[in-house]
């Protein structure tokens, strides 16, 4: 704050009064209008965030109650405890919107930056707010961008910290869930194909363009283009979805 | 002289009026007349031409031009009527010569007509836009003879009833013909075509219809070509005898339709006589005749090129895909080489060495060829088989042609990284076993491969080479060494084989009899003192023993036997009897190795210098072998020795192909590398085609593989699928 002229830093109060925010958001948005005041407005109040004051205090205390005994991490068990203070089951796919938030680098461990700062990012520094947060969180699946940076956030997550692919079990695991979300039809037969014909890990251009896959091509396939540079498990699935049956093919 | 007053001459024009009687004009047309009269009677001797040029001249001068040309008209037309009744007239064959008569006479007079009247041809014709006088005689001959109603379709018909009989066989008026047919073509082209032509095409278009029916339905190819040739030529004699020469093409045109084109498809297919079983059968004349005739049609060649192709296919798959077949390979492919031998003949006798042709073969022997996956493997060993004993004592140039002509089936073979493996792997049999017939045809071999694939093709097969001779010079310097050690051990004959060249075999296990390991050992120490830094390491399974055995009745023999097998017979010089088991023991030699050598030395008519109990034919676990006492043979060099280049057994084609994929790999992910590293930004397909390009010359990349090399490009961060379109892919530096 020192180090802005009397002007700018009035500015800033005067932000920070209106809007009750943080300086560090205010500067955020003064330096985006330019330093005027209405264009500062626009731009927090267009935010899709509100991002609300946290204390730092009450972060470092929360931390500390579920932080494992031996290590400065959030383990198997902290997960466990504040799956229950949330209310929440710890298999709920909103715990995998909370990670990405985190930035969470692998599943079922937090370590003490990645809680404090994704709570921060939250907004949120005590359990009931938290609790309160987490219906807005489980909103943000529904949002198509939202959901496939949480999709592909999930590979690295998922995956082991050592390896480059995930392995079988746990992608058809995560795929379950991602897919009862934001409905695929294909998602039984994918999950029975790969482990009747691939049983092997699956790599992370297949993750994301499995996505792209759901997404695009309809149930039927009629829109499936052999040309259309889909990686060549994908290419085997719709094979087997002929083979079987399943899907009519068209000449 | 008295001066004379000078005058002015003044000339003055002639101002009086020539008084024109007025009877003048009727009486210099009436003679006028009267001289044309006299001319169409043959009655021309009489006339005096320059008086009767002088009346035309004065009538055209005195303004009666106009009754000149009418009366010319009227009294021309008047002797046409006449002539056009005796012509009529004419019974039969007559016709034609009357008529041909009458219009030779016709042209005479007219042109005596036309020079008594030349006056007013060039002043009153023109300016009065009248028709000149020979053509108003051409006209008026049309009109009144060729265009009389009772003429002109007798004339036609008399043509071509004429024409007609010529083409049943009869002999004709040609020079009656042609004179008729030029009367029509003077009388304009349009009278030529709508009188004589048109109707004639449209004749002979139906006449060629039923004949070339009636001879398709009983004559076999061969002699229906020879007719429709036949009466293509006749066609084009008839016209330069007597038709006009533009009627060539259209009448040609007319029997290659009728007679050719029409039945194309039926004389290609015949049974038993068309163009396959003429293909089979060498028919060179047919084909010839078939290939001439056809070209003249449209479809004729692309006709012959399908049949010949698909044949070509379907006996090339019938041939490489037979079981028989696939038995001998050497046998294989000589077929291949025979078949593609008696095409080219073909092609170049009959079909005039035509390129297009040149290529439908190449295509077909492409196509097939590449429908055994074992072709490869087949040619390799016929290579082998020709450079062990097929090419003893056949000249170079003899040796050259073998050879060019097996690159020519070597060019068609897709998958060319199949041939390189085993073309090695027999090489180095070949080498090991010094068993090639002649160093310069191995060599020459080389160069041709290199010439058409590249250096890399090539570089590891001489670097084979460089090892042997390497070696040669190895043992030299290791007896010269050794002269006064060796005394009487067995003499060792080493080749050293540097790794990266030769084809990879697994080192297997074998204990060496104690003479040869010390003398093994002697060999590696001074190998090791001249070259540190290497590691050597003994292939048992390549080596072969000349070992002199001593029988029962003492008849010695000298016997060439494998390593594994000389491990074997020298347990015997201390036991008489050993079982299976003892044996395995003792040598450490792979099992299934250790069966097939067993079997070489024990079940093998006339090469059984052991007895196995009991005497089946395969090896069992329990099985004793005893040394033959009672072995015998006419040679005293017995050859056991199982080193040779054989088709390869269902397992070990099934590794090799293996290997061959697995190679396939890295090359693909280069080219892929390659392809990026200079583009920056491609998208799929265009990164196929470009590979498959690319690779072409040694092998035909699968799709799906380099689709799979691509991901794992990505996985390991060479390459990123572009953001916004995922066809795309991007190079990373």
């Amino acid at each position: 704050m020192h180090k802005l002229g009397r002007g700018h830093r009035d500015k800033v109060q005067q932000f920070m009064a209106i809007t009750g925010t943080s300086e560090k958001v205010a500067l955020q948005a003064l330096k985006a209008s330019d330093w005027h005041l209405e264009g500062a407005f626009d731009f927090f109040y267009s935010q899709p965030q509100i991002r609300a004051v946290t204390d730092s205090r009450h972060l470092e205390e929360l931390y500390n109650r579920y932080k494992d005994p031996y290590v400065d991490m959030i383990m198997v068990d902290g997960v466990s405890l504040l799956c229950n203070d949330l209310q929440v089951e710890p298999q709920d796919i909103v715990m995998l919107v909370v990670s990405w938030h985190m930035k969470a680098a692998t599943m079922c461990e937090f370590s003490r930056q990645e809680f404090i700062s994704g709570l921060q990012s939250l907004g949120v520094d005590s359990i009931e707010k938290f609790r309160e947060k987490i219906p807005s969180l489980r909103a943000e699946l529904k949002d198509e961008n939202k959901f496939r940076e949480i999709y592909n956030f999930a590979f690295g997550w998922a995956k082991d910290q050592g390896q480059k692919s995930l392995a079988l079990d746990t992608a058809i695991g995560m795929w379950q869930l991602l897919f009862a979300e934001k409905h695929w039809p294909l998602v039984d037969y994918w999950c029975q194909f790969l482990q009747v014909r691939h049983n092997k890990a699956i790599s992370r251009d297949t993750w994301s363009q499995l996505l792209e896959f759901a997404k695009t091509i309809d149930p039927q396939l009629s829109d499936y283009d052999a040309e259309g540079a889909w990686p060549y498990l994908i290419d085997e699935f719709v094979e087997y979805l002929f083979e079987n049956g399943i899907v009519q093919r068209r000449n | 002289m008295s001066a004379q007053k000078k005058r002015n001459f003044k000339i003055e024009a002639f101002k009086h009026r020539v008084e024109v009687d007025p009877k003048y004009a009727e009486k210099t047309w009436k003679i006028l007349e009267h001289a044309i009269h006299e001319i169409y009677n043959h009655n021309a001797s009489g006339l005096s031409f320059e008086e009767l040029y002088r009346n035309a001249y004065n009538m055209v001068l005195h303004k009666y031009g106009e009754k000149l040309y009418s009366g010319l008209v009227t009294t021309m037309t008047w002797h046409l009527k006449e002539i056009a009744k005796s012509i009529e007239a004419a019974q039969g064959g007559l016709f034609l010569e009357e008529l041909n008569r009458k219009w030779g006479d016709h042209n005479k007079a007219l042109q005596m007509i036309r020079d008594i009247l030349m006056y007013m041809d060039r002043t009153f014709v023109p300016s009065n836009h009248k028709t000149p006088v020979h053509e108003l005689g051409l006209n008026l001959w049309r009109d009144n003879i060729i265009h009389s109603h009772k003429i002109q379709t007798r004339l036609l018909d008399t043509l071509l009833d004429l024409i007609h009989r010529e083409r049943k066989g009869e002999v004709i008026n040609r020079g009656l013909m042609r004179n008729i047919t030029k009367m029509l073509m003077d009388l304009g082209s349009s009278v030529y075509q709508e009188d004589f032509e048109r109707p004639f095409l449209e004749v002979s278009a139906s006449f060629y219809s039923g004949e070339s029916q009636q001879f398709i339905e009983c004559c076999d190819c061969g002699d229906y070509l020879k007719k429709a040739e036949r009466r293509l030529n006749e066609e084009m004699e008839r016209v330069s005898h007597y038709l006009d020469a533009k009627s060539e093409a259209k009448i040609t045109s007319v029997v290659e339709k009728e007679m050719i084109a029409n039945h194309m498809q039926r004389l290609v297919h015949m049974e038993n006589s068309g163009l396959v079983n003429m293909l089979v059968d060498d028919k060179y004349e047919d084909l010839s005749r078939m290939y001439n005739l056809f070209r003249r049609v449209p479809e004729g060649f692309s006709t012959i090129r399908d049949v010949m192709t698909s044949h070509l296919r379907e006996t090339g798959k019938q041939l490489v895909i037979d079981p028989d077949r696939l038995r001998d390979p050497v046998d294989f492919v000589q077929r291949l080489l025979d078949m593609k031998d008696k095409h080219d003949k073909i092609i170049n006798v009959a079909f005039n060495n035509d390129k297009t042709f040149q290529n439908a073969l190449n295509s077909s022997f492409e196509y097939f060829i590449n429908l055994n996956n074992r072709s490869p493997e087949f040619i390799s060993l016929y290579v082998d088989d020709k450079l062990r004993k097929g090419l003893k004592g056949v000249t170079e140039e003899d040796v050259e042609v073998v050879l060019d002509k097996v690159m020519m089936l070597f060019r068609y073979l897709q998958e060319k990284d199949v041939f390189e493996k085993y073309y090695k792997q027999h090489l180095a049999k070949r080498l090991l076993s010094g068993k090639t017939v002649s160093d310069d045809a191995e060599r020459s071999m080389i160069v041709k491969l290199k010439t058409e694939c590249g250096y890399q093709f090539t570089s590891k097969l001489e670097g084979m080479f460089t090892d042997m001779r390497t070696s040669q010079d190895t043992m030299q310097g290791f007896y010269a060494s050794q002269y006064s050690e060796m005394g009487d051990g067995p003499t060792l004959a080493v080749q050293v084989l540097t790794t990266g060249s030769w084809p990879t075999q697994p080192s297997t296990p074998c204990n060496l009899p104690a003479e040869i390991l010390s003398v093994c050992e002697k060999f590696r120490a001074y190998y090791l003192g001249t070259h540190t830094g290497r590691r050597l390491t003994w292939q048992t399974n390549m080596g072969t023993a000349d070992i002199k055995a001593t029988f029962g009745k003492g008849q010695k023999h000298e016997l060439n036997v494998s390593t594994y097998q000389m491990c074997v017979l020298m347990l015997f010089n201390s036991e008489d009897c050993l079982s299976y088991k003892e044996i395995e023991q003792a040598t450490e030699i792979p099992a299934s190795d250790l069966k097939r050598c067993l079997q070489s030395l024990a079940c093998v008519k006339g090469k059984n210098v052991l007895r196995k109990e009991p005497m089946s034919k395969d090896i069992a676990e329990d099985d004793a072998f005893y040394f033959n006492d009672k072995f015998t043979s006419k040679f005293i060099k017995v050859k056991i020795g199982t080193v040779v280049a054989q088709k390869e057994s269902e397992p070990e084609k099934h590794e090799t192909r293996q290997r061959v994929e697995e190679d396939r790999k890295p090359q693909i992910e280069a080219a892929i590398v390659r392809i990026m590293k200079s583009r920056r930004v491609l998208d799929h397909n265009s990164i196929v085609t470009e590979v498959t390009t690319q690779l072409q010359s040694r092998f035909l990349p699968n799709p799906v593989v380099i689709k799979k090399r691509i991901e794992s490009l990505i996985e390991r961060e060479f390459l990123e699928r572009d953001k916004a379109d995922r066809k795309l892919y991007r190079y990373l530096a």
